[in-house]
């Protein structure tokens, strides 16, 4: 999995230019598959990229246009997949998201990651042994009714209230 | 049709009538002036009528950014926003880096022109369809993040970047400026007080559309050859801890650093301000502009002051500049500043004209509402920035700049406004930068660094100066000689990265950007075939553009100088002690290089 380490982001959307670029030759954030968030009211950066949750809301597609790869990334297929938005709608934190009717989530680029490789900050990694489920359960009760730019708000938000906790204790 | 690296498209705004055009960019319009600064001083110089009131709905506004905006170029992420400048009455124009500039890329607009005068207090969402007019009474006041956020909130996307203006720009204050990704300023030259008056409190943006390349991998290839230039370089250590307040000991250690009013130019409490001290106190976390790898912008916090910066200006312009020692009150006054939205460096030199005179008895607290103050007075200092922002009894007064404030004072005070052309000057004293002096005095919008940031003279770099200026002199900051054909060409350098929307601190600082890979990423990126020599050709021209344009507004020759304290008195103290500029030289032989009368 791809691991973020919000305390260390700047916000200079490298990995987000860089996904979109090595994805489809052009630099476009809809393009992206890992999306930059800066949140100057909280003085918060962070990239928001799928976290292979344990619950997996996103595999209930209606067409089983998603799969899962070896490396738990989410695989599209793009002859199955109709942009029925019912992933988008379900992934808790806005991992996945529609544009131009089709969908976009990151699929680890094969094992190489672009967006760590443009990281100068290690604020992303890339762990690919790694195994820990995340949950999400929690955050899903919250984000039910927003959109996918709202949700990752309120994923940084939360998230970054505990960082920002142990920075402060860090600094003091 | 530009199909690779520009938009390709420009929007027309009239606030009056709320409307809005949408016109192709015409490639032979912008191909000798690449974009960003250059285009939108050439259109400026096409369109306004050189006689409208800066404040008035006649005058324009442009935003603009350039071929490779948002891009893969590290720091590709500055846009300039142009118009006649309502605190200098002469072409004003700011760039700011931060996120705004990319996001405005993937409108597809590369300039959008504002015109016209709200007859209420709206904001401008600008997508690629064009653009919504919001009604925001309930904006009124606010501050810049408060402003950006409620937008964002209000529209359910915090993709969305904005350019916004706090209370100074509502109030008209002349140096109001505007900010975008919530700390990020255009500083200079009031551009905030040309929105605050047609009634504009903010630009949204919000793109769905892609930068295309013509050629992706070389561009890729040009950018990976800078990126590794960047990394690579032996300040990059420095500038990622300490990004531009670098400078508070660096111009200290050559006795530059301006202290109570460019009276002396060496701090002896700079380690309490320091850029050093900073960072091993108050900064938590480091920033960056769009896809940068510098990272040199920092978070602080002190307390429950916490915010991005400061810059080396306002650090300086609030710390020795005014005689203070508080490194947390400078703080204070950063976040402020940017959140209210006043330029910090024509802030300072109001308040330090004042100290300085009262000093020097020219000025009588009577002549300003009671007004007494001297160096290092924080709670007077808050109090009068206050005051200023609000336009708030002699804040009023104090809010059209000290060059006009001065005006109705003796001739004897009048000298005492550090500026050229209106603009106040920025932080390093002229004495010991010669070159910079020297550009202080021809800058086109009035004292300012920027217009050719000739850092060469303090890199000692003697062969290459004579390489490249005719004479080792060039690489030493006391010379004069060399200087004009210096700034002649690092004017170019500047042009040429505000025009291809890059970060001066990379592109001439660090000496990354040439006409050479310039010509090369230009190439890849649009597809047009920019030589080093058209862009030699076409920068010289683009800079008699400016040149014309203030002409129009009334320039002359002689408004090319220095204030007469950095002709006539030498400091006392340092490694600059006794060394005044000879402006007047270095002027003539400049006007002699580019043949003007």
């Amino acid at each position: 999995m791809i691991r973020v380490d919000l305390s260390k982001c700047t916000g200079c959307q490298r990995c987000e230019t860089a996904c979109s670029f090595f994805h489809t030759g052009r630099i476009n954030n809809h393009l992206a598959r890992i999306k930059v968030l800066n949140l100057y009211e909280s003085r918060l950066d962070s990239p928001v990229v799928c976290v292979q949750c344990q619950e997996r809301y996103c595999m209930k597609c209606p067409e089983d246009a998603l799969s899962l790869g070896k490396q738990g990334q989410v695989f599209v297929s793009p002859t199955l997949c109709t942009s029925c938005g019912v992933c988008e709608k379900a992934c808790p934190i806005g991992a996945l998201e529609i544009f131009n009717k089709i969908m976009y989530v990151c699929d680890l680029c094969g094992g190489k990651p672009q967006c760590v490789e443009a990281c100068t900050e290690e604020a992303i990694t890339f762990e690919p042994d790694n195994i820990e489920q995340i949950s999400l359960e929690d955050i899903k009760k919250e984000t039910t009714k927003m959109n996918p730019s709202q949700k990752r708000h309120f994923y940084i938000k939360k998230i970054g209230t505990t960082a920002r906790k142990r920075r402060d204790q860090a600094h003091a | 049709m530009l199909k690779y690296g520009y938009g390709g498209r420009v929007l027309r705004v009239n606030l009056s009538e709320r409307t809005f055009s949408v016109e192709s960019l015409d490639p032979s319009w912008i191909k000798p002036v690449i974009g960003g600064r250059a285009a939108n001083t050439k259109r400026l110089y096409e369109e306004l009528d050189p006689e409208c009131d800066p404040l008035g709905a006649e005058n324009i506004i442009i935003f603009g950014t350039g071929p490779l905006t948002g891009s893969l170029l590290p720091a590709s992420a500055y846009y300039t926003v142009t118009a006649k400048s309502p605190l200098t009455g002469i072409l004003g124009d700011s760039a700011a880096g931060g996120q705004f500039a990319a996001e405005m890329k993937q409108t597809a607009f590369d300039q959008i022109i504002i015109t016209g005068k709200a007859d209420s207090l709206i904001y401008l969402l600008v997508t690629e369809s064009g653009v919504e007019f919001f009604e925001c009474s309930e904006l009124s006041g606010k501050t810049i993040v408060g402003t950006t956020e409620t937008i964002r909130r209000d529209r359910c996307d915090y993709s969305i970047e904005v350019a916004a203006i706090g209370p100074a720009g509502e109030n008209l204050v002349h140096y109001a400026a505007i900010v975008s990704s919530g700390n990020r300023v255009n500083g200079r030259t009031g551009m905030g007080a040309v929105m605050g008056s047609k009634n504009l409190k903010a630009l949204a943006v919000r793109g769905a559309r892609s930068v295309e390349l013509a050629e992706p991998l070389m561009f890729l290839d040009e950018c990976r050859t800078i990126e590794a230039a960047i990394m690579n370089h032996n300040e990059y250590q420095k500038r990622y801890q300490l990004g531009t307040t670098m400078l508070m000991t660096d111009l200290n250690g050559i006795g530059i650093l301006p202290t109570k009013h460019f009276q002396e130019g060496v701090c002896s409490y700079v380690d309490k301000i320091s850029g050093q001290t900073l960072a091993s106190t108050y900064k938590v976390k480091n920033k960056a502009c769009f896809n940068c790898n510098v990272h040199c912008s920092r978070y602080y916090a002190v307390d429950d002051n916490e915010a991005e910066g400061p810059e080396f200006e306002t650090l300086c312009s609030f710390t020795s500049r005014l005689g203070n020692s508080d490194l947390p009150f400078a703080l204070e006054m950063n976040t402020y500043l940017n959140q209210m939205g006043l330029d910090s460096i024509s802030t300072a030199e109001v308040i330090g004209w004042i100290m300085e005179c009262q000093e020097k008895g020219l000025l009588h607290p009577d002549d300003l509402d009671g007004l007494e103050i001297t160096w290092g007075e924080t709670d007077k200092i808050r109090d009068i920035v206050e005051k200023i922002t609000y336009r708030r009894g002699v804040g009023d007064r104090l809010a059209d700049g000290a060059t006009k404030l001065s005006q109705s004072f003796s001739e004897e005070a009048q000298k005492l406004v550090m500026q050229v052309k209106g603009l106040d000057i920025i932080c390093g004293d002229p004495r010991g930068i010669k070159a910079y002096g020297l550009t202080y005095a021809i800058a086109s919008r009035g004292a300012d660094h920027l217009r050719a940031e000739p850092y060469f003279e303090l890199t000692n770099r003697r062969e290459e100066a004579k390489k490249r200026f005719g004479t080792e002199k060039a690489a030493h900051r006391l010379e004069e000689d060399g200087k004009a054909a210096l700034v002649t060409y690092s004017e170019k350098i500047a042009l040429l990265t505000d025009s291809m929307t890059m970060c001066k601190n990379i592109g001439l600082c660090m000496d990354i950007l040439n006409l050479e890979n310039a010509s090369q990423l230009l190439r890849a990126g649009t597809g047009i075939d920019y030589s080093p020599n058209y862009l030699k050709k076409i920068l010289g021209e683009a800079i008699h553009t400016d040149y014309k344009l203030n002409k129009r507004f009334g320039v002359k020759k002689e408004d090319n100088t220095l204030p007469e304290r950095f002709q006539k008195e030498p400091l006392k103290e340092g490694p600059t002690k006794g060394s005044t500029v000879d402006i007047q030289k270095m002027v003539d032989e400049y006007f002699r290089l580019h043949d003007w009368d």
